[in-house]
This record gives structure tokens, C-alpha cells and sequence, in this order.
């Protein structure tokens, strides 16, 4: 695999950012895109635009043939069982609403525990929290441990009887930890409770397989997958999908509609009201086709590596400190450096061309737990190369330098 | 854009040891500021004389060098200030933060200028702007007695 030929596909590495060569290290927070996936966008629009499922003109119908071929492609690489398990929505965002709004409105009751874990993004925390308003069902918090990961230990050790329900992420984030879900899912399923998984940063890095991991919904970020933003994807069984009343009202998720009465849609129109996001759907299209061209197992040994050798470069950097030491990890290296607030080396670092990302990262619980209230976080993906730590490490350095450390 | 600029001796100074960086003991008036995109927070403390003149200003909480650097220099010449006073220096000080090349405030020494002109290089640095004004929006917000945490997005 060639990483400078993978570059090359990326438009935005031909650009100078404040005169300098881009070194981009925030693909956990979104992607950079691939001229197929651009393009796409603009070959959608100028050529083949029309809106999707409604019309019978040419456009229309070829349209809506592109648009489903993105979720036969989702499918395929996500092994779905049935196409019908594929869900567009706006993001995982939106994914995990629509799951916490409609378990709530049919399934969940007064008293029901959720599980979640301290590493939860707050899009997999503020949903739920929603339901213990509404419904006053009561969430808990799985742990982590000294590394910064969560154990199936730890969930087995929170699970109540009156646990209905586990949201987990698939991998942090903040510290790179990849969960064990196989095992979670397992555990919770033989004691009847249901798993939903934030796969933001799983989907866009790890092997997935829904049939194996067998969890209840897998919400993913498109625009994280090298795909175009306002776009996400949920995957939920189809005997969920089925069950589940809708999310949304509006066109396009009905059957029939009376004054007296409506009848909702089949899978998967009964998610998808209103116009979608076709041209975007579309494009996914070749996020997919470039994920796979490289393979997925060609992408986790690249980031592998690259997290291996930034996690020494960091550890040997005397006041850098890593945030989490999980077993397993992702491509993400959160870190802080004693003296100097996060924003400061955000600051600095972006004047090198070195763009990083500071703040809570939409982790407040997590960083309240470590006691910090913000960290600094470099993340990788398939375009990062080791010279880009190389750079990451002096950016470092010359920060240290202006604080006198 | 000019890192040298913006991180100056003085700046790194306050940055690291923060002046009034407490809770005033009697304090009559205080206000808390978050900054919910970067979970920078800041709680300011006023005490008012008999004659609404700042006999003593300070702030807890945490941030990056910008905002503690802004803090620390704020509280420091806001005392022996009057409100009107004070608040005056607040608009000066937004002001020359956001676009106004220099401080106008005939409540200010040359002195102080010298000091808060300091912060100026934050101008160049839209995202930052909100870290060296957090604590003067909390500071007004004392004054008035708010009791909504300020929040700045800019
Ligand atoms: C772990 C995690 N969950 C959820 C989200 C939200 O995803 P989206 O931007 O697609 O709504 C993100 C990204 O910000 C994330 O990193």
C-alpha cells in the first residue's frame, strides 16, 4: 500500500494551508475527502439531479436507483443481513436520536436502567438523558479503568436487573479504546437486554460486521468515512425496525393518509421522511468504493503502526502527557502538556500547519473523571503518515519552547 | 499571523501566575462565565465599597494562557474602579479586542494600556477571542447581577 499515492487522492493535500503543507490530524473529529467522493458530488448535481422516490421521469427513477445502490454498498460492507436494515439519517447523531425517541416511545418504561459508559460521546448520552426526563427511566455509568478502557467486566459488574439497555461506543474518541462489543453484546443478549453501538469511530477504522457483532443498531458518521457531511447511517435488526413506531412524520415515510388515520411505510422509507440527503447518499457511494479499494485490513495495520509510533514519539517527550494506555487502540492520541492549556498548543500547532483538535471533544463526563477540563487531540487516518507525528512531536516542541518549558 | 505576538512575556507571565486568582473574602457581587465550546469557566467576585467603588476583584477557575493572562490583568486594574468606570473600560477593551487599533478609556493609565494592549494580538486569532473576553462579559454580568452564566460564542 502507498500512502503518498493514497494522498495524492486527496485534493486538499495539493493545498497550502497559511503557507504550509497541510498536516492534518483531526480525522476523528471528520475526514478529509477523496476527489471521487467530491466529484461525485458535483457530477450528481450537474448531470443526474433529480429527487429521489417520487417521480416516474427518467431522472427520477435513475435517482432513486443510485441512491438505493448506496445502501446495497452500506449493506455489503457493513455484512447487514437485508438492505432494509440500512437507515440514512443526518448523522450518527441523528441515528442515535432516532433510536433513544422511539425505544422510549414504545419499549422503554418508567424505572428501566440504561447502561452507558464515562468514554460516551455526548451524542450517546444526551439522547438518553432525554428519555430520563420524559420517561424517568435512570442511566448509569460503566467506568473505566486506570488505561482509559471499559472492561466487559466493568459492564457485567453495572448490568441491574432492571438493565433494559446498553448504548456503547465502539471505540473512544478521547482514548482509543476499542470495546470489546462481540462479548458485551453476547453477555447483554443472554440476559435480554438490548445494545446500541456509537460506531463514529469504528466504522470508519475497524472491520465491521454487524452479523457477527450482532448488536441491536450501529450508529456511523458518514462524513468521519471519507463521505460527505450531513450524512449518517443507522443499521438496526430489521425485527426493531419493524417494530418500532417512526421517527419523523412527513412525506415519504407513509402508506396511506386519511383525515381519520394514517398507515405508515415499509423499511426503510418509514425512517426516511422528507427529502433525504440524495446527493450525498450518492457519494457515499465512492467513500465505500475507496474504503475498499484499499481494504480494511490494509487501513487498520497503516493506523496501527501510526498510532504505535506516535504513542512512543509522545511517551518519550518529556511534559507530554497521553491520556488512556488501552491494549486496544484506535487512531487517536489525546494528550496534555504540563503547563500549557490545550488551547494554547492548538493554537500554536495550527500555525505550524499541524491541525489538531482541543477542547472536551464532546466528552465532558470523561474529562470530569480524569479531572482536566480539556485535553489536546491528534487522530489519524488512512492519508497520515509517521513524518506527520514526526511533525506533530517538533510543533510540540516548538510549543514548549514558547512556554519557557 | 504572528505566535509571538499573541504568546508575549507578559501574557505567559499572568498565564502561569495568575494575580487575584482566589475567592474575595465579603465579596457583594459575582457572576459565572462558561465557555461551552472549549469548557474554559470562569467565576468572577466583586467587593463593593460604601461608595460602589471595587475595593477588591478576583476570579477562580481554569483556562488557557489567554484567558487566565486576561483574568489575572482585568481584576487587577478594575480595582478602585466605580462601576461606571469599569464598565467603561469593559467596552474599551472589547473594542479594541474586536476591531479599535488602540484603548480610548480616560479611566486607564498609560500604564494599564501598556498591559491590556498586550492582549491585542488576539485580534488575529478569531477562535481565541472568546478566551480574552470571557471574564470581562462575567465581570458586566457581576455588576448587574445576573444570575445567568455568561456564555460566550464571540
Ligand atoms: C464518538 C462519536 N459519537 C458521535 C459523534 C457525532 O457524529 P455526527 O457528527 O455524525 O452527528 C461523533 C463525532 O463528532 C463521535 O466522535
Amino acid at each position: 500500500m502507498n500512502i503518498d499515492q493514497i494522498k495524492k487522492e486527496f485534493p486538499i493535500f495539493d493545498e497550502k494551508i497559511q503557507n504550509n503543507d497541510l498536516v492534518y490530524l483531526d480525522s476523528a473529529n471528520s475526514s478529509q475527502k477523496p476527489k471521487i467522493v467530491v466529484d461525485r458530488i458535483n457530477e450528481f448535481y450537474t448531470k443526474q439531479f433529480s429527487n429521489v422516490g417520487r417521480s416516474v421521469h427518467y431522472l427520477a427513477v435513475a435517482a432513486t436507483n443510485l441512491y438505493e445502490n448506496t445502501r446495497t454498498s452500506v449493506q455489503k460492507y457493513i455484512n447487514a443481513k437485508d438492505k432494509n436494515e440500512i437507515v440514512f439519517t443526518k448523522g450518527a447523531t441523528e441515528a442515535l436520536n432516532l433510536v433513544a425517541n422511539t425505544l422510549g416511545q414504545s419499549y422503554l418504561q418508567e424505572g428501566d436502567e440504561v447502561l452507558i459508559t464515562e468514554l460516551e460521546h455526548h451524542s450517546n448520552y444526551v439522547p438518553w438523558h432525554f428519555l430520563r426526563k420524559s420517561k424517568n427511566i435512570k442511566i448509569n455509568f460503566a467506568e473505566i479503568n486506570e488505561e482509559g478502557e471499559i472492561t466487559l467486566e466493568e459492564i457485567e459488574k453495572k448490568i441491574t436487573p432492571k438493565t433494559k439497555l446498553i448504548s456503547i461506543t465502539h471505540l473512544s474518541n478521547v482514548t482509543g479504546a476499542i470495546l470489546p462489543v462481540k462479548e458485551i453484546t453476547q453477555l447483554a443478549h443472554s440476559k435480554g437486554i438490548i445494545v446500541v453501538v456509537d460506531g463514529c469511530q469504528g466504522a470508519p477504522h475497524l472491520k465491521l460486521d454487524m452479523q457477527e457483532l450482532d448488536c441491536d443498531f450501529y450508529a456511523i458518521s458518514c462524513h468521519k468515512m471519507y463521505g460527505p457531511t450531513g450524512l449518517g447511517v443507522l443499521y438496526g435488526k430489521k425485527k426493531w425496525l419493524e417494530e418500532l413506531p417512526p421517527y419523523q412524520g412527513g412525506g415519504g415515510m407513509i402508506n396511506e393518509v386519511k383525515k381519520d388515520r394514517i398507515s405508515y411505510g415499509e423499511l426503510p422509507n418509514k425512517y426516511e421522511a422528507g427529502t433525504m440527503a440524495t446527493a450525498q447518499v450518492i457519494a457515499f457511494d465512492q467513500s465505500i468504493k475507496f474504503l475498499e479499494s484499499i481494504g480494511i485490513e490494509n487501513i487498520m495495520k497503516h493506523e496501527a503502526d501510526l498510532v504505535e509510533y506516535g504513542q512512543e514519539l509522545l511517551q518519550k517527550n518529556n511534559s507530554v502527557k497521553l491520556i488512556g494506555n488501552p491494549k486496544n487502540k484506535g487512531g487517536v492520541l489525546s494528550f496534555t502538556i504540563e503547563g500549557v492549556h490545550p488551547h494554547d498548543i492548538a493554537t500554536i500547532l495550527d500555525e505550524d500547519g499541524v491541525a489538531i483538535r482541543a477542547g472536551h471533544h464532546c466528552c465532558q463526563i470523561l474529562h470530569d473523571k480524569l479531572n482536566i477540563p480539556a485535553s489536546a487531540r491528534a487522530s489519524v487516518g488512512i492519508y497520515n503518515t509517521k513524518e506527520d507525528l514526526d511533525h506533530l512531536n517538533q510543533s510540540i516542541n516548538n510549543c514548549k519552547k514558547i512556554f519557557n518549558l | 499571523m504572528n505566535l509571538k505576538e499573541l504568546y508575549q512575556e507578559i501574557i505567559l507571565e499572568h498565564g502561569k501566575n495568575p494575580r487575584n486568582l482566589r475567592k474575595t473574602e465579603g465579596f457583594n457581587k459575582d457572576a459565572k462565565g462558561n465557555n461551552p465550546l472549549c469548557g474554559d469557566n470562569v467565576h468572577v467576585y466583586l467587593k463593593l465599597n460604601g461608595q460602589k467603588i471595587v475595593e477588591d476583584a478576583s476570579f477562580e477557575g481554569s483556562g488557557c494562557a489567554i484567558s487566565m493572562a486576561s483574568a489575572s490583568i482585568m481584576t487587577d486594574l478594575i480595582k478602585g474602579k466605580n462601576e461606571h468606570e469599569a464598565k467603561e473600560i469593559v467596552e474599551d477593551f472589547l473594542g479594541m479586542i474586536k476591531e479599535n487599533p488602540e484603548l480610548k478609556s480616560e479611566y486607564l493609565s498609560e500604564d494599564e494600556k501598556t498591559k491590556l494592549m498586550c492582549l491585542s494580538g488576539v485580534k488575529q486569532y478569531p477562535m481565541r477571542v472568546k478566551c480574552a473576553t470571557l471574564s470581562w462579559h462575567t465581570m458586566v454580568s457581576a455588576f448587574d447581577e445576573k444570575t445567568e452564566e455568561v456564555k460566550t460564542e464571540n
